[in-house]
This record gives structure tokens, C-alpha cells and sequence, in this order.
């Protein structure tokens, strides 16, 4: 990746970066920044890593967080939070859309997403490609749905919705997978590729779930990689899986992995510079330590074109 | 014979979600619903959602409630869990609110429920207070707060609160409990694993002030009045409630109005000025301790 690409090289602390302008509800869907390009690498904004990142304003181009810790907060996370959110571009991830569930869409959800959107300011806001629970129940788990018709034309239908409430872009992830559906007439890749064509949305492309899909499923990981519509990828996510000899596990608990650093070599030569954001979330090190695991992003050019 | 129409989105959303929450076999197989490929059965990616969503909830349950999964024993506390996700299960997008229903489950499942009150088990009764506790102590501690409202002493004089009236701090948690369950809670956030809370009636009241929990036993008298205050009744019918004198009444108003606890309701409109966050300068970074107590 090139020094254009990467704001840590350099040392260009927030302090020194210029304050990200506020929305001010009015994101235009395809902006000049609607690529993100010059955020560089970014890391998952994690509650034990608030008094360093506080006290040490380190050098990191930008944070994402996870929305649903700070959607209802009033306490001391979410103070920290607007703190943080003066000095660095913040970019919120969610877990809880539900985006493929044949429930209605948490209308009240989406509201609170957008309040905390314009409250700090966020670049873009993601979820994944997925569903979490139906006839009201939440589980919590990031489900698979069956690649068909039905489901493109469902899910494009509700992304249309939800870029109407944020006025933001909306950023699909692909996530791990241990199942499939027997019914699914497509791959994941098409189906993503078409999703981003009939929707309008784009692409967070999680280079550790399609290894660790890949490896479940027996597919080709490169082979999905290259599938995609590169020009609709607006962020990479990196992060560690573990190895349980029959299968993976997406565990955001340890390095990131040789192969997914092969497969992250190939995202970024074909989508060109791409914000990079490093998700760590189990036995989570001291922040020096994540930050030295997210710099060895910086080996990998990017090739322009 | 030709195959069964395949199901629609709905229906296999359906079916994996109850293949997932609900204990015992599926009622259409996962083969039948589910591809088989690469080193993955059906069963066994149906079996790696259904764990992931147990362990992911217990350890929200675990995480909310420390000092309960450290009175009933991991295994214990595991039990009662299990038997609580399984009965309500989440229909909350966060996690945080997980617990919301969980006192009211142990009550409703204690196994004396149905004995006159004289005669239950005061350890349980302590369980539960605790398990209410911590419900109180998350909301206190991530909920709304008073750290963005002016302060009483220039918005409004404590010496003249109550004749407009007050209201209560969104992060004021009134609660009456068996036993000192605060106590026990503080000693193992604090790593400490004390003897279980032994019965003692106790009235507390749980606030938050520079984004620190405060926990403050209060006297009987007291805790009526400032229920009673809370609930918007007036000074003088409150004092009355509380069997106090109206002049200490005023006093513990005071007191109370100076800590946030009650906020007083302005007799004039006042214009709002909406701060804003990002270009406010930076305070300097503190964290805050989880856990304070007071006294009144």
C-alpha cells in the first residue's frame, strides 16, 4: 500500500490531520469522499483502549466503532467517544440491522443509528450481510441467508430504505459462514455483486471471512475476491480466525493470518487504495500491540488502476 | 417424486432460528435445509450457530451480572441463565439489555413462590435483589446523566426547589433490598470474594455524577421522602408521607438537589443551548471509577 493510501506512515497524528467535516444529516451518497480514498488504516475502537487512545491521541488515520455500544449510551463510553470523535474520522459498524430478515425493519433502530451517525460525524455506516433473528427475537448471531431471486430483490428493497433514513451510503459486509442454504441458486459472490448493482450499497470486504467461509464451504477464496465489483468496495476488514482442524472460527482474537494477508494483497491490487481497518476483539493486547499488527498493512502495495 | 418446493425466506429463516434457540432436534432436518461442503456437515455448521449463540449469550449474562455468577458459582448461575434465555429469549438489538427480565424470572421460577412471604428463603430473596441490583447498577452506569445539564446552583436555587417542584435525574435508581447486596457487588468488582450478603433490610439510592456510579444507603424516612419527591408529589405532602419534619425535609431537598438527584423544574422557560460536542475543547481524559459510595 503507498503512503498516499496510509495516514500512520509519517506519524501524522490526528492532531495534524484536518477535522473531518460534519454531515450535518446532509451525506451526499456519492461524494468526493464517497470512496473514503486517504483514511489509510483504521482500527475497531475497543472500551479497554479509551484512556490510551485519550491520553496518548495515537496515530491511527481513523476508528470504527461498533454501533450498538454507544446507540443508547449516556455514560462515560459514549462522552469518550465525542472526545475521540473531535481528533479522528470515525466510521460505525453494526451488528444488529438485520438487513436480510424477513421482519420488518426496527424502524426505531434505524433512527437511533442515524442520531449517533450525525452525533460523531461518521463517514459511512455497515452491517452485514445477514439476519439476526425473526418473529421479533434477536440471537444476536450473524445468520446466513439463501443466495436466490427472493432474497436479492428482499434485501435490495430494505437497503433502499435504510440509505433513505441515514442519508448515508450503506455498507454491506460479507461475514464468515458455517452453513449454507441448500435452496441458494447463486454464489455468495454473485450475490453480493448483484446486491451492490440493484441497491445502490457498497461493499465492506472482510478478506478474514472469505478465508475462513472458503475454507468451511471449499470454495475459492481468490476466485471470490476477483468476482466482486472492486469499484464498490469501500472498506477491507482484517482480523485473525482460529484453526480447528476441520474448520474455522472468525475469532478476532489473534494476528491476522499468512493466507488472508495473500488475499488482502489481492483486494487492494484490485480495488485499488481502500480504507483498512483491523478488528480485534477477544484477548484484545494493548493498544501498541494492535497498532504494530495493523502496520504490517503497510507492506502491501497498491496498485493504482 | 419430485422434490419438495423449497422453502421460502421466511420459512428458512424460521427454521434456522428455532434450530438454533431451541433445545432438542429440529423438526425438518439440516440436511434437508442445508448444503453439506468442504469439512462441514450440515449438522455441524447447525451445531457450530447453535453454540455460538449460547456462549455469546452467557457470557453477556456473565458480564452483566458478576457478583450473581460469583454467589451462585459459575455452574449454578450458568443453570438459571440457560433456563432464563430459553424462556425469554432477547428481543432487544443490544446485548446491554439482555438481562432486562431476569429478576422477574427467578421470581417467578424461586421454587418457595408460592409460600406465604414470612415463610421464603431469605437467600433467595437475596439472589434476587442482587440480580435487580445489577440491572440498576447498567442502567445507572450507561444510561442518560446529568453531566451535560447546567448546574442547579445557576439554572435555579436549591434554597426555593420544591416549591416549582423537581424531577428526578434520568440516572436516579431508587430500590429497597433485603440484604446489603451493594456491598457485596462492590466487593467483587473489586476482586474480592466476600461471604454471601446476609439479611438486612436496605434502602439505596444509585446515581451517577461525573460518570461515577454513586451508590448512598439511605435511612427509611428518607428513601419514603425522596420516593415520594420523585414521583412529583410536593414538599409538604412528601415530609408528610415520610413522617419528617418539614424543615429536614427541606434540608435533605437541598442536599439532594446539590448531588443531582432531583433537578428542579423550572418556573420560567429557558432557552437551551445545545452544545457543540465537536467543537467543544477537550476536557482532560479521565476515567472514572465504576463504583463510589456515599453517604446521604
Amino acid at each position: 500500500m503507498t503512503s498516499e493510501a496510509v495516514a500512520v506512515p509519517g506519524g501524522a497524528g490526528p492532531s495534524s490531520s484536518p477535522h473531518p467535516p460534519p454531515f450535518n444529516g446532509r451525506a451526499p451518497l456519492d461524494g468526493p469522499d464517497a470512496g473514503g480514498r486517504g483514511l489509510g488504516l483504521g482500527l475497531g475502537l475497543r472500551a479497554q483502549h479509551l484512556p490510551h487512545v485519550l491520553g496518548e491521541w495515537p496515530p491511527v488515520g481513523w476508528f470504527e466503532i461498533i454501533s450498538e455500544n454507544f446507540m443508547d449510551s449516556g455514560g462515560y463510553p459514549r462522552h469518550a467517544l465525542d472526545r475521540i470523535a473531535d481528533r479522528y474520522p470515525i466510521v460505525m459498524h453494526g451488528v444488529s440491522m438485520s438487513i436480510g430478515s424477513t421482519d420488518p425493519l426496527d424502524m426505531d433502530y434505524l433512527h437511533r443509528l442515524r442520531g449517533l451517525a450525525d452525533g460523531v460525524g461518521a463517514r459511512w455506516v455497515s452491517d452485514h450481510v445477514c439476519w439476526t433473528g425473526v418473529a421479533g427475537v434477536s440471537t444476536h448471531e450473524l445468520l446466513p441467508v439463501p443466495f436466490t431471486e427472493d432474497t436479492l430483490r428482499h434485501m435490495a428493497r430494505r437497503v433502499g430504505v435504510v440509505q433513505d433514513v441515514l442519508e448515508r451510503p450503506l455498507v454491506l459486509e460479507n461475514p464468515s459462514t458455517y452453513a449454507a442454504f441448500a435452496n441458494s441458486t447463486m454464489t455468495e459472490w454473485e450475490f453480493l455483486a448483484r446486491l451492490c448493482e440493484e441497491s445502490g450499497c457498497r461493499l465492506l470486504l472482510d478478506v478474514n471471512n472469505v478465508y475462513v467461509s472458503a475454507v468451511n464451504h471449499g470454495f475459492d477464496p481468490e476466485e471470490y475476491v476477483r468476482a466482486l465489483p472492486h469499484d464498490r468496495v469501500r472498506q477491507i476488514h482484517l482480523a485473525g480466525h482460529t484453526d480447528l482442524g476441520t474448520h474455522l472460527i472468525d475469532t478476532h482474537d489473534r494476528p491476522v493470518s499468512a493466507p488472508v494477508w495473500d488475499l488482502y494483497r489481492l483486494a487492494v491490487d484490485l480495488a485499488g487504495p481502500t480504507p483498512t481497518l483491523l478488528e480485534w476483539d477477544e484477548h484484545i493486547p494493548p493498544f501498541p500491540e494492535l497498532l504494530a499488527e495493523l502496520r504490517k498493512a503497510e507492506r502491501y502495495p497498491v496498485h493504482d488502476g | 417424486m419430485a422434490d419438495p418446493p423449497a422453502p421460502s425466506l421466511d420459512q428458512a429463516q424460521h427454521w434456522l432460528q428455532d434450530a438454533i434457540t431451541r433445545p432438542g432436534d429440529p423438526a425438518v432436518p439440516a440436511a434437508v435445509m442445508l448444503a453439506g461442503a468442504g469439512p462441514l456437515t450440515a449438522d455441524h455448521g447447525l451445531a457450530i450457530y447453535r453454540n455460538g449463540y449460547r456462549k455469546r449469550l452467557l457470557e453477556a449474562m456473565r458480564r452483566l451480572h458478576p457478583a450473581l455468577c460469583v454467589l451462585l458459582g459459575a455452574e449454578l448461575f450458568e443453570e438459571f441463565a440457560t433456563d432464563y434465555l430459553d424462556a425469554r429469549p432477547s428481543r432487544s438489538y443490544t446485548l446491554a439489555r439482555l438481562d432486562e427480565d431476569f429478576a422477574d424470572h427467578l421470581t417467578a421460577r424461586r421454587p418457595d413462590r408460592d409460600a406465604p412471604a414470612a415463610r421464603r428463603e431469605a437467600w433467595i430473596d437475596a439472589l434476587i435483589d442482587l440480580a435487580r441490583y445489577e440491572r440498576a447498577y447498567t442502567e445507572v452506569c450507561d444510561g442518560p446523566g446529568i453531566e451535560d445539564e447546567p448546574s442547579p446552583r445557576v439554572h435555579g436555587r436549591a434554597d426555593d426547589a420544591g416549591d416549582a417542584g423537581v424531577t428526578p435525574a434520568p440516572c436516579l435508581r431508587l430500590m429497597r433490598v433485603c440484604a446489603p447486596v451493594h456491598r457485596y457487588h462492590a466487593a467483587v468488582r473489586a476482586g474480592r470474594r466476600p461471604a454471601p450478603p446476609s439479611p438486612r433490610p436496605t434502602c439505596l439510592a444509585i446515581s451517577r455524577r461525573d460518570y461515577r456510579v454513586v451508590v448512598s444507603p439511605l435511612p427509611p424516612d428518607a428513601f419514603v421522602l425522596l420516593g415520594a419527591l420523585a414521583s412529583g408529589t410536593s414538599l409538604e405532602a412528601a415530609a408528610h408521607t415520610a413522617s419528617m419534619v418539614l424543615a429536614d425535609a427541606r434540608a435533605r431537598l437541598r442536599a439532594w438537589i446539590t448531588h443531582g438527584w432531583l433537578l428542579p423544574v423550572r418556573r420560567e422557560p429557558v432557552l437551551h443551548h445545545c452544545p457543540d460536542r465537536r467543537t467543544n475543547p477537550p476536557a482532560q481524559p479521565r476515567i472514572p471509577s465504576q463504583h463510589e459510595e456515599t453517604s446521604p
